[in-house]
């Protein structure tokens, strides 16, 4: 009876110690996006959708980096998704049984946790350096190299969903291979895909590092591609850091911003993933 | 019934359309195939371009750079030793903290919380790994570093003044930020990662397995111990791997929190700095080529740790994937 | 039904059916595992074959060299010859596309297309025709009439094919593949996924089809060859054991183990 109860109690401490664990990391989710909320709100108004970012000491908003944020966000999705899903494609299909796919496969996955700096310093080196200054079209590639490994993991992951019978069936009534690919397996991946894209805009969303020396930043009103770009996250680690008041208060406004479009994002694309599961 | 079978003009319009399709298919194949191939040429450039600009900072100090503190723009000597021991020091600590943490969440969804609770407590441990990084560095500079300077650190300090070997690791002012605090905003960071991984991992296992051991008695946890645990450890280990490969690389929430300080002191109460925390401080102000040189020095070693971390992470998680069937 | 039997079997006797498919030394391999082994046999024109067997008999994987569907896949060949019309569709130049516009296929399990039913069953036709809208709607109609689909389906046309239930799926894969006008359709055990009800009409709509269509289809269920096939073979352990008329393999068998199979001492 002593053993049996020892190891009663040995099993109700860890499994106690794993609901400390839970509690634990929803404590400080709750702290984080608590005084996230707290501090955003306090210094949200129209303002900061309306005007610019001031010089330390006045009121402003934070128009230009929102804007400059919609535009590298946009310009690295459109250039980043294309290659990814056409290299996804021939990952589950042309190239499926070939070698050169598993080290395709490998290297991408390696690709996708690495650290964005590396990426900004990648891009520093072959964009900014040439072209002698730093520009919103570097900041917007780099972020586009960040989107292709997201893109190309979800496109390749949910093509290989799609049941080999289907492939067949289609096969079977003489259709050629890029045919079935785009009539009828892209339809039937097409959720799973728009999903990846999701998230992967989310991801870019909340990016800073491969900004820093790409994109830079800017004062002023800038939408000029080959100039620096003004970008939220990037102004945020500027006022941030900053000894002023009202520069640290629109610092984390614009985190809330951030963090509420990023999870408007996750929740959108986990909305429409289920959906298509459904189906 | 008209005819259900093919005439003859038919089958002409066949062929032609059929010469039409073998041109489409090739483009295709071959465009898929230049996407795929841009994704390895993504990797090489980034060694190549990083080995290309780190060669100056190598060149002129050789080996002495991974080994030497100093970092001096105005004498131009540059040594990455306190950036490499900061990386490595504070992924330990956010190691240390969200393994276990982690594991005990994947735990605890798995085998503990109420069904109704699964989904929802799920979704908001990954909503933590949705947050951007620059949020946990705001937050960590204007939350958590004061609340452990006031609250946490002197207690820390004189708890471990008295014990003799672990007070030169918890000593000095408590400045709040430095080496102890940007390795807790990263063990969260990493929390929700290993959670959701060790999660995913632990439900392959065979419900026969875990049912034959609760048949011969076992409580919860011994079959979490003896059955599950070691039938997912590959995956597991993997999915650490992975937490540490972006412990590694973080750059944001370590940048605001570290203090910046290229020195290395024995107390994880001081400040310190990163590999990624320099290069994000002082690249844009860098002036000189050999300071320049240094930082991508600096990037370079940092991918190299990372590539190697992040390649045993997908060897490890592959194998799982082998042993349930997926390959 | 005795009426049938004995039809089919004169059917099966009459002297001038052309020959549409000759398979001639066939022999399979799955990398090095030989599956089929030196197979010889002839479909008759208008005519229900049948390939019955055990599991693993390889019947299946006769069934899909008649449309090279394996070239999908590494590491299996086929060695030998098929011949169609007097053209045999194993040599490499042999266009794989246009052959499966000849030869159709019917799948186990129903795969509609995910789109509407107008759309899976215009999907195959639009790849080599350009018709225009009232010819398509024509030739969608003609197809679902065939396939004995055109009264269940002719309302919702535009309605998700994945909504239909899994008989009418099946009935809706058999009306895309005849949409395209094929000359041989190959069904691989196409009822063994349905209901009873829905099995015996995909055996009807199989009764009709013969009139126009060379049919071969493979089945476990030998009552279901008796019903619907004019001539069946035997397949065991990748070797062709016999092949005859329906009525008389299953009445007198030459073969030892056919007769054993039949009467279900193993299988």
């Amino acid at each position: 009876m002593d053993r049996y109860s020892r190891r009663l109690a040995r099993n109700k401490m860890w499994l106690s110690l794993s609901i400390g664990a839970a509690a634990f990391g929803l404590f400080w989710l709750a702290a984080i996006l608590s005084t996230l909320v707290w501090n955003g709100l306090a210094g949200l108004s129209l303002s900061v959708f309306t005007e610019m970012t001031p010089p330390p000491g006045s009121a402003g908003g934070l128009l230009n980096p929102i804007v400059g944020s919609l535009i590298l966000t946009t310009l690295a999705v459109v250039i980043g998704t294309p290659i990814g899903i056409l290299a996804g494609t021939y990952m589950a299909e042309y190239g499926r049984y070939d070698r050169i796919t598993y080290i395709i496969r490998f290297i991408n996955d390696i690709l996708l946790s690495a650290p964005s700096i590396i990426i900004g310093l990648f891009i520093y080196e072959i964009l900014v350096v040439p072209m002698g200054h730093f520009s919103g079209f570097a900041g917007s590639i780099a972020l586009g190299v960040i989107v292709i490994p997201v893109v190309v993991r979800t496109t390749e992951d949910m093509l290989l969903l799609v049941p080999n019978q289907m492939r067949e069936a289609a096969a079977a009534i003489g259709a050629p291979q890029w045919f079935v690919i785009s009539r009828v397996t892209y339809r039937a991946a097409r959720t799973g895909i728009i999903t990846g894209v999701l998230l992967a805009i989310a991801r870019i969303s909340g990016e800073t590092a491969p900004l820093l020396f790409t994109a830079l930043n800017n004062q002023f009103w800038s939408v000029n591609l080959n100039a620096p770009m003004p970008s939220l996250p990037v102004v945020i680690f500027q006022f941030a850091l900053s000894p002023y008041e009202d520069w640290q208060r629109l610092a984390w406004t614009g985190a809330l911003i951030i963090t509420a479009a990023v999870l408007t994002l996750s929740i959108l694309a986990r909305a429409l993933a289920s959906k298509g599961v459904e189906q | 019934m008209a005819a259900l079978t093919l005439g003859a003009v038919e089958y002409v319009g066949r062929s032609k359309a059929l010469k039409r399709f073998i041109a489409t298919d090739s483009f295709f194949r071959y465009l898929t195939r230049a996407a795929a191939i841009l994704v390895l040429g993504v990797l090489l450039g980034v060694f190549v371009s990083l080995a290309i600009g780190a060669w100056p900072a190598f060149h002129a100090f050789g080996l002495d750079f991974l080994t030497s503190q100093s970092w001096n723009p105005v004498t131009e000597k540059f040594g990455a030793l306190a950036p490499i021991y900061g990386t490595i020091v504070t992924s330990l600590i956010a190691m240390l903290i969200a393994v276990p943490v982690g594991v005990g969440i994947a735990i605890f969804l798995t085998e503990l919380c109420p069904y109704l609770l699964r989904r929802p407590i799920a979704i908001a441990i990954e909503l933590l790994a949705g947050i951007p990084s620059i949020i946990y560095g705001i937050w960590g500079l204007f939350v958590l570093a004061p609340f452990l300077q006031q609250h946490v650190q002197p207690g820390l300090i004189e708890f471990f003044s008295g014990v003799p070997g672990f007070n030169q690791f918890f000593a000095g002012p408590p400045y709040g930020i430095g080496i102890f605090t940007a390795g807790l905003i990263l063990a969260i960071m990493v929390i929700p990662f290993i959670s959701s991984i060790a999660r995913d991992v632990f439900e392959t296992t065979p419900a026969v397995l875990k049912e034959s051991a609760y048949a011969v008695g076992c409580t919860t946890w011994e079959v979490i111990w003896s059955v599950v645990l070691p039938y997912t450890r590959a995956g597991v280990l993997g999915g650490v791997m992975l937490g540490l490969g972006r412990a590694l690389g973080e750059t944001m929430a370590v940048t605001f929190v570290i203090g910046n300080a290229h020195k290395i002191a024995a107390s994880i109460l001081a400040p310190g700095t990163t590999i990624s925390a320099t290069i994000a401080n002082e690249f844009t102000e860098a002036v000189g080529d050999l300071y320049t040189s240094s930082l991508i020095a600096l990037g370079f070693i940092l991918f190299v740790i990372t590539f190697i971390v992040l390649a045993i992470a997908r060897y490890m998680l592959s194998r799982l994937d082998r042993r349930a069937g997926v390959a | 039904m005795m009426n049938a039997i004995a039809v089919r079997a004169q059917a099966a006797e009459a002297p001038n059916t052309r020959e549409k498919m000759v398979i001639h030394d066939l022999s399979f391999y799955y990398g090095d595992n030989k599956a089929l082994k030196n197979i010889d046999l002839t479909m008759h024109e208008r005519q229900v074959s049948a390939l019955i067997g055990p599991s693993g008999c390889g019947k299946s994987t006769l069934l899909r060299i008649l449309n090279r569907i394996y070239g999908l896949y590494p590491n299996q060949r086929a060695e030998g010859e098929v011949w169609l019309d007097g053209e045999n569709i194993l040599r490499p130049e042999q266009d794989l596309n246009l052959l499966r516009a000849k030869v159709g296929m019917v799948f186990q399990k129903p795969t509609p297309f995910p789109m509407s039913i107008y759309e899976n069953i215009a999907f195959g036709i639009r790849l080599y025709e350009k018709l225009s809208r009232a010819e398509m709607d024509e030739r969608v109609e003609r197809a679902l009439s065939k396939a004995a689909l055109w009264d269940e389906a002719k309302d919702r046309l535009n309605a998700s094919a994945l909504g239909l239930s899994g008989g009418q799926q099946q009935r809706l894969c058999i009306a895309r593949t005849i949409a395209v006008k094929p000359e041989v359709i190959l069904l691989d055990e196409p009822t063994s996924a349905l209901d009873p009800i829905s099995t015996a009409k995909v055996e009807d709509l199989i009764d009709e089809l013969k009139q126009d269509f060379t049919i071969t289809i493979v089945t476990h269920n030998m009552q279901q060859a008796a019903r619907v096939a004019d001539r069946t073979a035997f397949l065991y352990l990748g070797s062709l054991v016999e092949e005859g008329p329906t009525s008389q393999m299953f009445s007198n068998p030459k073969d030892r183990r056919t007769l054993d199979y039949i009467t279900g001492r193993f299988g």
